[in-house]
Order: structure tokens, then C-alpha cells, then sequence
């Protein structure tokens, strides 16, 4: 309808509804809303977006700055190093307790978990049917650090000092700390760390009282590998 | 989200808004691009949570991102503060800088003319008639340029998912 009487009204409703209109030309202004619903239709829809812009500072409408280039590169590999670690590994390793254990026969079971986002609940399923058996689970969680070591073990004698680290692909062995075996029924896993990442980790061993236990950390995490 | 094809669109289309909210929010582009990684990180985590149906990815991202900055205000406030003054984190409530951010990211979007217009007569409050000289044209061709300025800030409030 009347386009062109409209065009003039509606180039007015922006002044108007920013309360930029005084009074005569606010009043014919509103005047011709009241007679056409297209132009208050309009009014309506611009109104909320009068109140949107008050909130805007004018100081702040420089360029906004941009993410530094990097930055998607990184979290792409932060993402790839956790999802190599996220899939769940086990390693098996079952092996003579004799003097660590108080039982004559026992078997350690040194799970590697890793316990990422996309995996499953961890699961340690017994090889062997024991009259005592003691078993060891390790969780590798990737740190900025290095590699935070969550070792549970259970069925060694109270007292037993244990030791463990992470061997690279050199040789080298980075310790992750000691602890003595207590269990006190609650908290039987001691928090441990080592600086490497998980990734650059070949091999966890445990040192149990005389005993050593080593497993090897695929490099394939979606490979499940058991030594006897 | 859950393929590396998945972050590196949602990477390549939200980013720039994420960290420059992530800007305006933190005041520091160390901690912004901190805010930022969490973000995709966190995204890629819970990717089997983010349903399209309850909301678009980006509404998603922000409201990762919102728990992201929440989590270092709460981190500084912890840490202890060697003289220099800290920018305050969250001294203002979440919702009223992200909506700030937002007109001021729909301003940075429409054309040259119709914000100088908008931030010159309204944000600024200077009259027509000032402006109207400065820029050399007719005092009516301010009011038009105002007029689709604000249609213009509409859709790009619209296009960023503002429903108001």
C-alpha cells in the first residue's frame, strides 16, 4: 500500500524508535503508525533492536582481534594426543609373586588404562584363577606435564615398597615415584607422575619389594597385547 | 565433533567469535586463547552430548565456553597475585557481556556508513546536524542511513542467533 508515502514515514522509524525525533516530526511520525500496520509491524520489529544497541560500547568496535594462527594447529594435536591415549589398552603380564606376595603363587596383572574421554569404563579381567592373588592397574592420563601414573595394587604384603617408571623407546627410565602398599580398604592407589608423555612411553615397570614386573605400551593404543 | 574434520570446521567457523568474546571477557589473549582450547577441547570430550535439535554448535560452543571462562575467574581468584593488577573475570554478570559482545560483533559486521551513523548519533549522542556536516551529507540522509542501519544490525544479530 502507498509505497511511496510509506518510504518517507519509514526511513523515519529508525530516529524514531532511537528517540531521535522531537516534537512535530515525532508526533506526525506516530501519527502515520496509527493509520498503517506495515510501518508499525516495522516499529515493533526495530524497537528490541534499539534496546540491543544501547548496550554496545563505542570504544570496543575496533577490529576484533583474530585468534593467533597457531591455535587451531594446537588444539588439533592436543585433541590427536588425547585420542591416541583415549582408547583403552591392556597389558597383561602374569608372572611368580613368590617372596612379595604372602601366598606361594600369585599373579600380577598390570593393566594399562587409559582413561580418556571416548573410552569405556576401565576393565582388568583376571587370567588365572589364584588362592591370593595380588594385581597391580596403572591409568596414564596425559598431562601438560608429562604423564600423571595412578598405580592400585592390591594382594602385597603390608609395607612393601614399590617403585615404578615409564621406559622410553632409548632405554631411558623416567621414574614416576614410590610408594609403600597399605591397604587400608579405601585408598589403596597412589598418585604418581612422570615426565614424559604417555605417547613417548614404551614400557611401565613396577618394582615390588625384589620383584619386577614390566608390561609394554603398544604404540598402536587400539592394540591389545599380553605377555605370559 | 568427533572426527578431526568435525573440530577443524567448527574450528574454522566459530573461533574468531569464541576468542574475540573470549577477548572481551578475560581482557588478556593468553588466557583467551587458554579459554579457547579448553572449548574445542571440552567439545571434543562431550561431543556425544551436543545434539543439533536443542540448539545450533555455536549456542553450544558459547555455553562451553561460558563454563570455560567461569572456571579461570574461579582459578585467579585462587591464585595469589603478584603486584600488577589482574583484569577482573566475571565482575559483571555472563549474559550482560555476552549480549554486549554480541551488538558490538553484529556493529562490526554491517557497513561502514550505517554504524558510523549509529555510533555517532546514538552511542555518542552528537546531533544530526554535526554528524550531517562531518560526513558532508543532508541531515535526511543520516536519518535514512540510522533507519537501515538498524535493519541491517537486525539480521546480523539474527545471522549470530540472537532471537530477541
Amino acid at each position: 500500500m502507498r509505497a511511496d508515502e510509506c518510504r518517507i514515514w519509514r526511513e523515519r522509524i529508525g530516529a524514531l524508535v532511537l528517540g531521535q525525533l522531537d516534537g512535530d516530526e515525532r508526533t506526525a511520525t506516530e501519527a502515520h503508525l496509527d493509520g498503517c500496520p506495515e510501518c508499525r509491524a516495522e516499529a515493533a520489529a526495530l524497537a528490541p533492536v534499539a534496546a540491543m544497541l544501547s548496550r554496545a560500547d563505542p570504544e570496543r568496535l575496533t577490529p576484533a582481534p583474530a585468534p593467533p594462527a597457531y591455535l587451531g594447529d594446537r588444539i588439533a594435536r592436543r585433541i590427536a594426543a588425547e585420542r591416541r591415549v583415549a582408547r583403552r589398552r591392556h597389558v597383561r603380564l602374569g608372572l611368580a609373586l613368590g617372596a612379595v606376595a604372602a601366598a606361594a603363587t600369585a599373579a600380577v596383572l598390570i593393566a594399562v588404562v587409559a582413561s580418556g574421554p571416548s573410552s569405556a569404563p576401565s576393565e582388568t579381567v583376571a587370567f588365572r584363577a589364584l588362592p591370593n592373588d595380588a594385581s597391580a592397574q596403572a591409568t596414564l592420563e596425559p598431562r601438560p606435564w608429562g604423564t600423571a601414573v595412578n598405580v592400585r595394587v592390591r594382594g602385597f604384603r603390608p609395607g612393601t615398597l614399590c617403585t615404578v617408571w615409564l621406559r622410553l623407546a632409548n632405554g631411558v627410565k623416567v621414574t614416576a615415584g614410590s610408594f609403600r602398599y597399605v591397604y587400608d580398604g579405601e585408598s589403596d592407589e597412589a598418585g604418581l607422575s612422570a615426565a614424559v608423555a604417555p605417547g613417548d612411553a614404551t614400557e611401565i615397570g613396577l618394582r615390588a619389594g625384589s620383584k619386577t614386573f614390566v608390561a609394554p605400551l603398544p604404540p598402536d593404543s587400539a592394540a591389545t597385547s599380553s605377555v605370559q | 565433533m568427533t572426527h578431526d574434520v568435525g573440530v577443524r570446521e567448527a574450528y574454522a567457523a566459530h573461533s574468531g567469535e569464541l576468542y574475540g568474546f573470549a577477548m572481551r571477557s578475560l581482557e588478556d589473549p593468553g588466557l583467551a586463547e587458554e579459554a579457547v582450547q579448553d572449548t574445542f577441547l571440552r567439545a571434543w570430550r562431550a561431543a556425544d552430548r551436543f545434539d543439533p535439535e536443542l540448539g545450533s554448535l555455536r549456542t553450544w560452543l558459547f555455553a562451553i565456553l561460558r563454563n570455560v571462562i567461569i572456571d579461570l575467574g574461579r582459578a585467579r581468584a585462587t591464585r595469589p597475585t603478584l603486584g600488577g593488577e589482574l583484569p577482573d573475570v566475571g565482575h559483571e554478570p555472563f549474559e550482560d557481556v555476552l549480549l554486549n559482545w554480541q551488538v558490538e560483533e553484529a556493529l562490526r559486521r554491517i557497513g561502514e556508513q550505517h554504524r558510523r551513523v549509529l555510533v555517532e548519533t546514538y552511542l555518542r549522542g552528537r546531533p544530526y546536524a554535526e554528524v550531517a556536516a562531518e560526513l558532508g551529507v543532508p541531515e535526511g540522509t543520516i536519518k535514512s542511513r540510522v533507519y537501515y542501519g538498524l535493519r541491517a544490525l537486525r539480521n546480523a544479530l539474527e545471522e549470530m542467533g540472537y532471537e530477541g
